[in-house]
Parts: structure tokens; sequence; C-alpha cells
């Protein structure tokens, strides 16, 4: 998995996703599911970090369960089961729902736990042509994130030190963060200009990331085989 | 060889005054000028106008013009732009925009089209030459200050410029590792024929390498050039420059040792898997002054972060003898902080109100607000921004807003940084005397063993994750 093309590994799985929307079967998204965790733990994923990930993803589960079991399309309910996604069996209803988060939690998970971002951009711009000022800047945000997630404890820490009471999406707590991103923007640019980085001008490619049989392969299925598969045993 | 000046003019507003007025000077790339002088003088201002940086990303040129090798640099794209003039900065924390040491440098030099078979090679010299191959695969958040400041060195050594341009670089690293980034300068220059311009507040850790030593103040370049091997010290010292070496002569009140306000018994910190505080035991008086030194990411930082609830530690920092994991709401201000950057601690809209925060349950707060802002020298600014002052008017303001509390202990994380001799004073003079006039703890972090040694009663030393009592900074 982590060899694929991230280019074509995105496509390949966001055509499943729309492939599980049309397919109205608990199954087809528990075999998605299941799939994907096994791509997951063949990549050597921490199988601890891997459980850790999926408790909000249980959770979630849980709670649609739950939701669809309770308005499943019975006689109870004002709704039509050929107008909503819903059935007419209560357990059916909510394994539905329930596997429906399973199984784009695992496809989610699947592509970001194998993906390294600095191939996932250089693919995307040399495969989907996203230009390279955008690409880099995006890399370069990255870069800041956890500082800027160091900021918000720090700022947060500020108020607290000061007897002030903030929520966590407080504007008064958002605006120190908002100038520091500006400047921590200026600062960036004004350091990947003076190391020879212009958005227009070209590069060359140290290893460039190219489309190879087996990303073929795995387009041809996710994008081939699971639709038809779809239409014939759905 | 040479970057030159002639009769330039710069601005960042048009309506306000010039930040650097008619500049006219050679610097010659046969030898390693550093350009000191008071904050605020337009140093920095020089130098990103020498790497072509300004005005395109800021400002505005009135007259005269900068050469580099006789080419302006700002007429050069960036590609070109990087192989005549090379620009270290201050912050070591945002000079990257890659996740490792290697996939940075490999961008470095794919931006000015190194063929491909050439740059394994390439990127193994520079890392080899700046002695850090070992740190090739590691991400670059894992690095120390000094590490960062090194892998950037290896950039510049990658790209291979004509001029080396050093904006403070030292800033915000230990004097060791500054020492052997300075070391490596020197040898960059002298085997490569690299020109080094760079500009600082402090100049010990380049009396070893520098060859030549020019002033700027008030935006004007002044006429004199110093030995860097024969300092004249009656001149730095007119001129605000600190001399290396010599005091700060602070003009502190006698120490009263009061109880002990602050208690750390068994602290521990570990970050990402590693242990980065451990069992660290110390008692802080009221009254006292307190510096914490150590090498550059020995834990300081991450101490004061503990201490400020960003980070959380086990064992137990007491506060009067309570836990600060459990101070009440209204005991919270007991304990101040100070941060390195002022902004980090501004919690209010304007400066008026950024005082009023600190003064919410007294029944004279307006009136008092407006004697602490007379005090400081900001009534005038009372209805604007925070962020719009200048440095030093933040640093008045952010001091003064936790002094308007009942603070019991203020922990200061490197108060000082990157302030010259002159606003270095006045912070740590400000700070002492508050915290012997109303009896408050003082703790400071610093890497400058000289203000360790003029403002602390006692010196802590931080060295793989313990504190230790000790007579002289680094011992």
């Amino acid at each position: 998995m982590r060899a694929l093309n991230p280019a074509c590994k995105f496509v390949g799985l966001l055509v499943a996703t729309f492939v599980l929307a049309a397919v109205r079967s608990p199954w087809w998204n528990f075999a998605a599911f299941l799939l994907s965790m096994a791509a997951i733990l063949a990549a050597r994923v921490r199988p601890g970090k891997l459980l850790l990930l999926l408790i909000p993803v249980a959770l979630a589960a849980l709670g649609m369960f739950f939701t669809g079991y309770r308005f499943s399309a019975d006689g109870s309910m004002p709704v039509r089961s050929d107008v909503f996604l819903v059935g007419s069996s209560q357990l059916w209803n909510g394994l539905l729902q329930a596997s429906r988060v399973l199984a784009y939690a695992g496809l989610g998970y699947a592509f970001a736990l194998t993906t390294d971002r600095i191939r996932m951009v250089r693919s995307f711009q040399r495969q989907f042509h996203v230009p390279q000022v955008f690409a880099y800047g995006l890399l370069a945000a990255w870069g800041v994130f956890p500082h800027m997630v160091q900021e918000f404890r720090r700022t947060r820490a500020a108020f607290r030190a000061r007897g002030i009471r903030v929520f966590p999406v407080s504007p008064a707590l958002l605006a120190p963060l908002l100038v520091k991103s500006v400047r921590w923007s200026e600062e960036l640019a004004v350091a990947m200009e003076s190391k020879g980085f212009a958005g227009s001008e070209p590069r060359t490619d140290f290893s460039p990331i190219r489309v190879r049989w087996f990303d073929w392969v795995f387009l041809a299925v996710c994008c081939l085989a699971l639709p038809a598969a779809a239409v014939l045993f759905t | 060889m040479a970057i030159s000046f002639e009769n330039l003019q710069f601005t960042y507003f048009a309506d306000r005054k010039p930040v650097l007025a008619q500049v006219s000077a050679a610097f010659d790339a046969s030898e390693i000028t550093v350009l000191t002088g008071p904050s605020g003088c337009g140093k920095s201002t020089l130098l990103y106008l020498a790497a072509g940086i300004y005005p395109q990303a800021a400002g505005l040129v009135q007259g005269g013009r900068v050469t580099v090798e006789g080419v302006e640099p700002a007429s050069l794209k960036p590609p070109e732009r990087c192989r005549l003039v090379g620009l270290m900065f201050q912050n070591p924390e945002l000079q990257f925009c890659m996740d490792t040491v290697r996939n940075e440098l490999i961008f470095c030099l794919e931006n000015i089209r190194t063929d491909p078979a050439e740059i394994e090679a390439r990127m193994d010299e520079a890392l080899a030459f700046c002695e850090i191959a070992h740190l090739k695969d590691r991400t670059l958040l894992s690095l120390s200050g000094g590490e960062r400041q090194k892998v950037m060195l290896a950039c510049l050594t990658a790209l291979g410029p004509k001029w080396l341009l050093l904006d403070e670089p030292f800033a915000n690293i230990d004097d060791e590792a500054a020492r052997a980034i300075a070391a490596k300068l020197g040898q960059l220059h002298r085997e490569r024929g690299v020109g080094i311009l760079a500009v600082d507040h402090r100049l010990e850790n380049w009396l070893s390498v520098a060859d030549t030593i020019r002033f700027l103040d008030g935006g004007r370049l002044l006429p004199e050039t110093m030995d860097a091997r024969a300092l004249d010290r009656a001149r730095l010292e007119a001129l605000g420059i600190l001399v290396p070496g010599a005091s700060y002569g602070p003009q502190l009140p006698p120490a009263r040792p009061g109880e002990v306000v602050l208690e750390l018994r068994n602290l521990s910190l570990t970050h990402q898997g590693s242990a980065i505080l451990r069992n660290v035991n110390a008692q802080f008086r009221r009254g006292c002054l307190y510096a914490v030194v150590g090498p550059s990411g020995c834990g300081k930082s991450s101490l004061f972060g503990a201490l400020s609830g960003v980070f959380p530690y086990r064992g137990e920092a007491l506060l009067e003898g309570r836990s600060l994991k459990k101070l009440r709401r209204q005991d919270l201000g007991k304990i101040g902080f100070v941060t390195q950057n002022p902004q980090d601690q501004f919690v209010g809209g304007t400066v008026r109100r950024e005082i009023l925060a600190s003064l919410r349950r007294d029944p004279n707060a307006e009136a008092r607000s407006e004697e602490i802002l007379r005090g400081i020298r900001l009534w005038r600014y009372r209805d604007i921004s925070p962020y719009l002052l200048s440095q030093g008017q933040q640093r008045r303001l952010g001091v003064a807003a936790l002094m308007a509390y009942d603070c019991r202990c203020l922990v200061c994380d490197e108060p000082t940084y990157a302030q010259d001799r002159r606003n270095t004073v006045a912070i740590m003079d400000g700070l002492a005397r508050q915290a012997r006039e109303r009896n408050v703890a003082l703790i400071f972090s610093t890497h400058d063993p000289q203000l360790a040694r003029d403002y602390a009663d006692e010196i802590y030393s931080l060295k793989e994750g313990t504190l230790h009592a000790c007579a002289e900074p680094g011992v």
C-alpha cells in the first residue's frame, strides 16, 4: 500500500467511496473495512496506534447503529424506503449505517496512514499538475501546524494565568493565533524564497513519482472491477 | 567582490521617517564583517535589502541602490539570487518547509536546478562539512535550535552562494553551539572564499572569526570601523553595545529572602517518549532572583511550559503549598509568566484592556490602569492593539500587566531574547526592581552567562534533565 502512487491511491479510494455510497449492503461495507485494515497492517502501521485511532470510529459506528436501528422505515416512520437510504428491518438498517462509518473511516485511514505527505504532494504536483507554489506552500503550512498547536496551548495558558476562562474556539483565543500565523507565513515565504524557491521557475526533480504497473492494476480494480461488481451483485 | 550601498534610503511606510537614511558603504568579501547597533536601528533591514528580499516583500526604496558583486539582488529571480546571496535567519523554527533534513536539502538543490544525479553527493558533502551527517534522516521538529541552525548552514553550503548574510544567527542558541557555527562560517570563508556579513547585538561569539565591526545607529552607518581582534571597549560602551565579558551593571536593592513560594518535587516531563526533565527538585523564595541556564534543548522552556500548564508533567509543583494543577481560579494570577515573545501573553484587545484584565477585582481598576500605563509611558497608546506596539513597548506592557496582579512568583522565559544591551538592562532592571520591591520570586532562563551572573541571587543549571544549583553558569 505504501508503494502505491499517492495520486492513484487517492483516485482509487475516492472511487471506492462513491461505489460504497451507492451500494446498500453492510457486507460490502464490512468487506471494505476489513480490506482497509489488512492493507494498513500490511503497511506495518503499529496495531496499537491503529486501535487508538479506531476508538472514535467505533463510537461513531455505535451511535450510527442505534440511530439506524431506531429510525428505520418500518410502519412507525413517515418515510419510504425507496426514497431514503433506510431499510425496513431495524437491525439491517442499523448495521448498514454503522458499517458505512467503518468503511469510510477504514478507507480514509488506509490513505492517511500509508501515505508519506511529501510523496503525496509531489505526486499531486506531477500527476494532477497542481501548481508548485500551492504544493510547497501546503508542505510549509504542514510544517507550521505543530507550532500552531503549541501556540494554541501557550495562548490558552496565558489566559489561564490571568484567571480568564476561555472556550477552545473563543475569538479572544483565536485572534493572537491569527496574528501569529500571518507573521509566520511571511517569514516562511521569505525563507523559501531565499533558498531559491519561486512558484513559476522550473526545478529539477530528484526522485520523480511515477505511475507503475501495480498503480494501474490498483486503479483498474477500484475504478472498473469494483463498480462492475457492484452493478452485477447488488 | 563587495556588497555596496550607495546613498540608500529606505522606509516601511511612505509617510513615516526612513529606517535607513543615506547609507553608503562597501563590505568586502575578503573580510568577515559584523554589523552591530541598538535594537530597531535598521540592521536587519539593511541585510534584507542586500539579500534582495526588500523592497519586494516590504517597504519602499526612496533613493540610492544596493548591489552585490555589481548586481542588484532584487532584480534577480530567486534561483539566481540564492547563488549570489544566502540568508540565515534569527528564528531557526521558521526557515524550513520540508519534514526532514534530507528532504530540506533536496528541496534547496532542486530549486537551483541541480542535476538529480549530483544531488545525493552535494547533500552528503554539505552535511559532512557542517559535521551533521548523523542528522540526515532526522525530522526537523526533533532537532534543537543549534542543530537547526547547523542544518540551515548546510542548506546554504549546498546552495553555494558567494555571500552569506546572517541575521542574529545565535540569538536562539547556546554559546557552545554558537561557537561551533561561527567556526564553520570562518572555515567557509577561508576555504571557499564566501563573503560574510552578519548583524548581531552580541559580539563575543564572533570574536574568534570576525575581522571588522561596523556600527549602525538610528538608520545611519557610522563611518568608523573597529578591528574585531582589538576591541575599543570604551567606544563600544559609549555606543551602547554589549562589551564581551563586561558586567551589565545592575542597579539592584539587596535581596531579602522570604518564605518558599514555589517548590518543585520530583518534577518529570517526557516528550515523544524521551525524558526531558527527570526528578527536578528546587525551592524558590520570595524576594529572590533565580537564573536557569543550560545548553539549547536542555529543557528550560519545557520546564517553564510545564509550570504554565502547556506541557503535562509528573511529580509536584507547589505554589505556596498548593499544587499548581489544583489552583483555584482566583489564585491563578499568583504565578505570572513572561514569555520570550511578549505577544504570547496578550489577552486584551487594547493596551488598556490588557492592564484591566489583571485588575478585574479591583474597584479602582480604571484609575489604576491609567496610573500603570502612565508609569510605563504607554498611556497615549491605550486604545490601540498591543500587537501594534514596538517590541520594547510590548515587553513593558507584558511585565506591567502581570505585575498589576498580586503576583507571588514570576517565571520569565528568555526575557531579554534578541535585545540589545540598553534594552536588556532596562528589562532586567525593571523586572528585578519589581521583584525586590514587591517581594516576588523571579525565575528567568537565559543563554547569556553574564546576565545570570549579574542578576541572579542563585543560578541553576539544567543538564541532562536535572536541575543543579551552581556558582557559575555552565558549571
